[in-house]
């Protein structure tokens, strides 16, 4: 049975009040409990700043580069963001509400690029278009003197984009495959033209869609650090790092507390634009909306895709497999022999870190999606902020507060798992939420009535029906979790190596040949749980 | 034993169990496999030819003098290192040649960048103590900030005696155990020696040089490069130079490596760089039109050490000792030599490759341990516009 024909039938009863009687309390209690658990690392940024003297602090704020590198990290932001929107949206639609030919083929290449790594992703950019790159030598012989520099911010913005849209593809799509047709049929019958309807009814319906992408793509680049590092331009996450190597904690912390107010920004703007975002996750049935005929468009449509498609995974793996060719790089670094318990810890690590961000988005996502109050989605909204926080500061915060506080944990693979659930539960959380606004809640108290207690009901009711969402959840949890890198780094076990820790020491050592494998491997491993977010839609 | 290193050994089994109990079975057993890279059951008699590298100059080498691992106590027991840098890769190597010398050594160790383990270490040591023995470096910055953070234990004196005093901290807190100069590696086919000016304060108005330059200002080798400069010249006439080098079109890079190789491709006519990275762009390409200038006497001649420390509070003292000492063997220090393109560190190995032989080097005259003021350099490098 489709779960369209069930929520057609859901449709039709009046829904009883949206709050469940007994367990609110309750799961308010369990739900700020969790978001405060995962804030607590940000403890450690107030310590660090409370030991700065005032003129200090004021001195260090207006400086000239801090000034700067606000304004730098600023662009970035807000050009990923768009240039996501961009590529992301119209690959949706067409995916979603097109006769694109072979659209689950282009589905899949369209969410992909979110398992390469975009550390490497833009290494890979660096070799094919930087000076003397693999391109520059494609095109030396045709008197192609000089390439335009890839460094900089349309480096930055480019390698960023093509490796983060896919946030605002998958949410876009899914709203998309989520909200009535017949609306656009109707307003498609006045008259309007296609671009009328699209801007009038289907944009307001999707918009939430699009805002929840955007908002996961904003926080990414915020707090993305491998990729303006080597497409060199100066953003906080580069300064902070630079700030720790030099030991001086107090310029490091205020920068990473401006790195956080501009997170709380984003969010700001993000719960504007989602005021009424409830609507755009509820299925209003199941009339999909005639398929929107491309016609002449067939060929710009297919060509765009395609384009996406080769400079997201064809460009990276084709360097990966030139690295693996010609890997001739000195002498062979016998030490750095690559073992397959690294892909086991890797897995172990992704694995353990989905399974408790899942459980812990239940009671924030469920909280969220079942009241009305914006004090209840205080919770889910704190969630968010660990998001935007870099793997660096993470890092060097449970460092300190793991030594301090909880000695026993420091260096284990439990305050590992922490880190990555406190940078990644927010992907959980937003499945999730999405899955269980469109379970009727009036299941619920038919299963009450029928003299089930609240936790049963909703094991017995909820649950079976917000699986594949907490499904997607994980996956997409787990692939995030195998590509992190710097709290990896950082909180590992000694002796404890992952598939990114070894990619980046050997890439680092200057032994590409031996990154490559791994690297190709990283994105086979991560490619299949992409494919659990995808396999969600059923055969759409 | 003090109560705090009975209270730490308890944290360090509890760790492990942890490890155990932590993600999966796996991954427990991967955490705990400790160092098993290139393959397991590797055992057995390894002679000198094993620490050796292969090449035609390797082949024509002299036995090398110092003091041989035959002579030296046998390894026993677990160690644990924090390794800094990108060369620890070859660094495992040498470590696993020892354990496959000593069935019953095994160690358990930590690869980053050394300012980051220096960082952590401090951050451990400030909390009661560090879990690693042994912190190898690839910088005597990173070993002096820890050492000025007084997180050192002492080391062996027939460690010390067998390294130069220049290569070592005058304090004995640390001890170099390979060479990296700083060099100007040049592209043949634009230039020769001759052409590559004496001083590192003359490059800005070399014409050669103009938009043809290459650096890597973020790679921890050249800021202490920079600051040396600052010790020997000072900060406004170092901030100068900086901001000539801006002028004059250099082009920066994430580390030396690239450099060298862009060196090497045409696409700078020279760089700043250690002098192994050139080295091993040629191992790898032959006829690269690649070569080595120095200057003399000044920052860009400085001769930075890799090196060690014994860490305070660790439980295996003698240990660290004896592997202190090994790592300064003929054996040890012949692999330097001749894997990694370093300058050995004791006087009876020579280095390869056609480089002159590190008395033939002039580098300035300065203390290796005050290239710890790295958050200086990196302040001037920022107000420079360079980072």
């Amino acid at each position: 049975m489709s779960s369209s024909d069930r929520f057609e039938r859901l449709r039709e009863q009046t829904s009883a009040e949206h709050t469940d009687s007994t367990a609110p309390t309750l799961l308010a209690v369990v739900a700020l409990a969790i978001s405060l658990f995962v804030l607590s690392p940000l403890v450690w940024l107030f310590l660090r700043a409370g030991e700065i003297a005032v003129p200090r602090a004021i001195e260090l704020l207006t400086s000239q580069t801090t000034v700067e590198v606000t304004l730098n990290t600023l662009v970035l932001v807000v050009g990923v963001t768009t240039a996501s929107v961009v590529v992301g949206v119209p690959l949706a639609i067409l995916t979603a509400q097109t006769d694109l030919p072979f659209r689950r083929f282009w589905t899949i290449t369209s969410a992909l690029p979110l398992v390469v790594p975009s550390y490497i992703g833009a290494f890979a950019f660096v070799s094919a278009f930087g000076p003397r790159g693999a391109l520059a030598g494609l095109l030396a012989p045709l008197g192609v003197e000089q390439l335009p520099t890839v460094y900089g911010l349309h480096g930055a913005v480019l390698v960023l984009t093509l490796f983060t849209y896919p946030y605002v593809f998958l949410t876009t799509r899914a709203a998309l495959l989520s909200f009535d047709g017949t609306v656009v049929e109707a307003a498609r019958s006045l008259n309007h033209t296609r671009w009328e309807a699209f801007k009038r009814v289907t944009l307001p319906q999707i918009a939430p869609g699009i805002a929840a992408g955007a908002l996961l793509v904003a926080l990414y680049t915020l707090s993305d650090f491998g990729t303006p590092a080597i497409m060199q331009y100066d953003v906080f996450t580069r300064m902070i790092y630079n700030e720790f190597g030099a030991r001086r904690l107090d310029y490091a912390s205020v920068l990473s507390m401006l790195l956080l107010v501009m997170a709380l920004g984003i969010l700001a703007v993000e719960s504007r634009l989602n005021a009424g975002r409830d609507g755009a996750y509820v299925s209003r049935g199941s009339r999909q909306p005639g398929q929107i005929r491309l016609g002449r468009w067939k060929v710009p449509a297919l060509a765009f895709c395609a384009g996406i498609a080769s400079l997201c995974l064809v460009l990276p793996i084709a360097i990966l497999l030139r690295w693996l060719v010609r890997s001739g790089t000195g002498y062979v670094g016998g030490g750095f022999a690559f073992e397959f318990a690294y892909a086991w810890n890797s897995v172990g690590l992704a694995a353990a870190a989905a399974a408790i961000s899942v459980l812990a988005a239940l009671p924030v996502a469920y909280l969220s999606a079942r009241s009305d109050t914006g004090l209840a989605s205080l919770p889910e909204r704190a969630t968010y902020v660990g998001y935007a926080v870099p793997g660096v500061v993470l890092g060097l915060a449970l460092v300190y507060l793991g030594l301090a506080y909880v000695p026993f944990l420091y260096q284990s693979v439990v305050l590992l798992v922490f880190a990555y659930v406190v940078r990644f539960l927010p992907q959980a959380v937003g499945t999730t939420e999405s899955s269980i606004l469109q379970v009727d809640p009036s299941y619920i108290e038919a299963a009450r009535s029928l003299g089930y207690d609240p936790i049963s009901a909703f094991r017995q009711v909820v649950l079976p029906l917000v699986a594949p969402g907490l499904a997607a959840g994980a996956a997409l949890v787990f692939l995030t979790t195998m590509k992190e890198l710097p709290a990896t780094l950082m909180l590992r076990p000694t002796g404890f190596e992952t598939f990114v820790t070894y990619i980046w020491l050997v890439q680092g050592a200057g032994y590409y040949g031996q990154a490559a494998v791994p690297a190709l491997i990283l994105v086979g491993v991560s490619g299949l749980s992409m494919l659990v977010i995808l396999r969600r839609e059923g055969s759409s | 034993m003090t109560d705090d290193d009975t209270l730490s050994d308890g944290t360090r089994s509890r760790r492990r169990f942890l490890q155990f109990g932590g993600a999966t079975a796996a991954a427990a057993l991967a955490g705990c496999s400790g160092l098993s890279l290139g393959g397991d059951g590797d055992t057995g008699p390894v002679s000198l030819s094993d620490f050796r590298g292969s090449g035609p100059l390797v082949a024509q080498r002299p036995d090398p003098g110092g003091t041989s691992i035959e002579d030296l106590p046998a390894l026993e027991g677990e160690l644990t290192l924090y390794l800094g840098g990108g060369e620890g890769g070859l660094y495992l190597d040498l470590i696993e040649l020892l354990e496959r010398r000593y069935p019953d050594f095994t160690t358990n160790h930590r690869l980053e960048a050394s300012s980051d383990l220096a960082n952590t270490i401090i951050e451990e040591v400030d909390a009661g103590q560090s879990p690693a023995d042994v912190f190898m470096a690839v910088d005597a910055g990173s070993l002096g900030a820890v050492a000025n953070a007084g997180a050192t234990a002492a080391l062996p004196e027939e460690a010390l005696s067998a390294v130069p005093e220049e290569f070592q901290d005058e304090q004995g807190r640390w001890v170099g155990i390979a060479g990296r100069a700083r060099a100007i590696p040049y592209n043949t086919n634009e230039l020769s020696a001759s052409d590559v000016p004496a001083s590192v304060q003359d490059f800005p108005e070399t014409g050669a040089f103009q938009d043809s330059l290459g650096w890597a200002p973020t790679y921890s080798a050249f800021q202490s490069f920079v600051t040396a400069m600052r010790l020997i010249r000072g900060d406004e006439e170092t901030r100068a130079w900086l901001q000539a080098m801006l002028d004059a079109g250099i082009s920066e890079y994430p580390d030396e490596f690239r450099v060298s190789n862009a060196v090497a491709d045409g696409e700078l006519v020279a760089g700043f760089a250690n002098h192994y990275y050139s080295q091993r762009v040629k191992s790898a390409r032959q006829d690269a039109p690649l070569d080595l200038a120095f200057t003399e006497g000044d920052a860009g001649a400085l001769v930075n050490v890799s090196g060690l420390e014994i860490l305070q509070g660790t439980q295996n003292s003698e240990l660290a000792a004896n592997f202190v000492r090994h790592i300064l063997s003929a054996e040890a220090q012949e692999f330097f030599a001749t894997r990694t393109f370093a300058y050995p560190m004791i006087p009876g190995v020579q280095p390869v490759g056609g480089l002159p032989t590190i008395d033939e080097l002039d580098p300035p005259d300065i203390d290796l341990t005050e290239l710890a003021d790295v958050a200086g350099t990196v302040d001037l490098l920022r107000e420079a516009g360079v980072l």
